[in-house]
């Protein structure tokens, strides 16, 4: 394959629900601190790939390498603890709870408990509005904060990878621009990030590489130099099968 | 006036009885969807424990006991139902009711299942006067038990760490086995906590009746889940109010019925419940999670 040995190494994933294929064979790669987003229509398998990376879903055929170790089927606990967390579509913020105590749940894996309080009051620091309603109920912060919260929660186990489900779904562009501003920021200090998306432009933006996902297939990769104005990712994204369509 | 305030003090009383097998049931039906019905086997067993421990010094044969429902009750988790997680709720019932009617013959078979005295803290069961008012000694014990554990109960998840990530696992499982919260761990507390809630209920309970029989707990289960299910399966503090509210419903009616009627009071009391369930079909504190899922 490529250069260096890669962070996440995904080869011929199967994963279906009873009679319907979700992913048919998808294989793709993150390399350590790359941000990689995965691009398609509803439906193509991108929340099903995520899950299945997560341990949420377990997979029919396929490998899934992290760091070198096969973790594919690995329960759910364990593979955050390997470094793996995923800010799963509707964010699945604990709206009973805190904002504090949702925070607190993100520490779940560190054993260095005091360096993680610490961590916990940083990110109501980078975070400002999440530190002002602390003691709030996660219900009542609108979405955009709800996402913000996701993210810190899950930065919060000091992951080597983050994934993130649609962060951009139900939000205003504004807050969107702010979210994407996170995720730079993050992949700055050196976290890789894969990052699931419909919408695109915004995805191909942020990322360096992304996969073209359609009807539980990787259709097409690259970078948004070599994606934008090719015509087969059009006809890769809306489904449309072209001869030539497999790779850039 | 006196009497009245007599009459407060038992509903009080049992009340406090039902809310805290409500709350035994209402805990593991927050982290895994089950209606436990051999909650009330816990009981049963810790009431013929304290007869097995029978001439040990009252508070080993009390600790002996507990640890025998804490046992219990992590043995039925690890045998019985880890095997069925994320099954569906009908199974997950019908699974407890097995595991309830096995260890119930279990019983019958070994010990028989003709009634057994037992003489535990008879001392309890005398008469004192506070302000002119005739208690008995258990009322009072028990108001106070069941205040000392739900004081602690809400500490233990208000304040402790393994109490917020059973919370979190009682609002959304997958996200916080996501976060790294170990599944089998809060299952494990959860169920070990119900058999000290069991274990409580059953001093009390056995303190009152002086009676043993395989069949004793069916009584308080039924009446507790039915609490459960007017506070709002999934919520603790429904629960705790819905077991309280039946069991004093039932206390109350006991008074007011005239006396050729007071043998149907149950028939009444399940009127009113069913009267709850037709206004608010999701009980009256209905959980956030559970919503959230329908």
């Amino acid at each position: 394959m490529a250069t260096a040995e890669p962070l996440l190494a995904v080869s011929d994933l199967h994963v279906r629900y009873g009679a319907v294929a979700a992913l048919r064979g998808v294989s793709l790669r993150v390399d350590p601190g790359e941000f990689v987003a995965v691009v398609g229509p509803n439906g193509a398998g991108k929340s099903s790939l995520l899950l299945t990376i997560a341990g949420a879903v377990k997979p029919q055929a396929g490998t899934i390498e992290f760091r070198g170790a096969p973790i594919a089927g690995a329960a759910l606990e364990a593979i955050v603890r390997r470094g793996i967390a995923l800010v799963p579509e509707g964010r699945h913020i604990f709206g009973t709870l805190t904002v504090e105590e949702n925070l607190r749940l993100g520490i779940t894996v560190r054993a260095d408990r005091r360096q993680a309080a610490a961590d916990i009051e940083d990110s109501l620091a980078t975070f400002p509005i999440l530190g002002q309603r602390r003691r709030q109920p996660a219900g009542r912060l609108s979405g955009g904060e709800q996402q913000q919260l996701a993210i810190a929660r899950a930065l919060l186990s000091r992951p080597t990878l983050l994934m993130l489900d649609e962060p951009s779904l139900g939000l205003a562009p504004a807050i969107i621009d702010q979210v994407y501003g996170i995720l730079a920021e993050v992949n700055a200090r050196g976290v890789a990030i894969l990052l699931v998306e419909q919408n695109a432009a915004r995805a191909l933006d942020a990322a360096r590489r992304t996969y073209v996902l359609n009807a539980g297939l990787v259709r097409l990769d690259g970078t948004k130099d070599t994606l934008l104005g090719n015509a087969a990712f059009d006809a890769a994204y809306f489904g449309v099968e072209m001869a030539g369509a497999a790779r850039p | 006036m006196i009497n009245l305030a007599q009459h407060v003090v038992d509903t009080i009383s049992v009340g406090g009885l039902y809310a805290l097998t409500a709350l035994g049931i209402g805990l593991i039906f927050g982290v895994m969807r089950l209606i436990n019905f051999a909650h009330g086997e816990l009981i049963t067993a810790v009431g013929y424990a304290l007869l097995l421990f029978h001439g040990w010094p009252l508070p080993l044969a009390m600790l002996g006991a507990l640890l025998i429902a804490v046992v219990l009750a992590l043995v039925m988790e690890r045998v019985a139902f880890r095997p069925l997680r994320g099954a569906d709720p009908e199974t997950l019932l019908i699974a407890s009711f097995a595991v309830s009617f096995f260890l119930q013959k279990l019983l019958a078979l070994t010990v028989g299942a003709r009634a057994k005295g037992i003489d535990f803290l008879p001392s309890l069961g005398e008469p004192i006067a506070v302000v002119g008012i005739r208690l008995q000694v258990l009322q009072l014990a028990t108001i106070l038990v069941v205040a000392g554990l739900l004081a602690g109960l809400s500490w233990f998840l208000g304040r402790t760490r393994a109490g917020l990530e059973m919370r979190a696992a009682a609002e959304n499982f997958r996200m916080a086995r996501l976060l790294g919260v170990r599944a089998d761990r809060v299952i494990a507390v959860a169920f070990a906590l119900s058999g000290v809630l069991a274990a409580a209920v059953a001093f009390l309970f056995v303190a009152q009746s002086g009676t043993l029989t395989p069949r004793m707990s069916l009584q308080l289960v039924v009446i507790a889940f039915v609490g459960t299910a007017i506070g709002g399966l999934g919520s603790l503090v429904g629960a705790a109010v819905g077991g309280f509210l039946v069991g004093a419903a039932s206390v109350i009616l006991q008074a007011v019925l005239p006396f050729e009627l007071r043998e149907f009071r149950e028939a009444f009391a399940f009127g009113l419940v069913i009267l709850v369930l037709l206004v608010r079909p999701q009980g009256l504190f209905p959980a956030r999670g559970l919503k959230e899922r329908v």
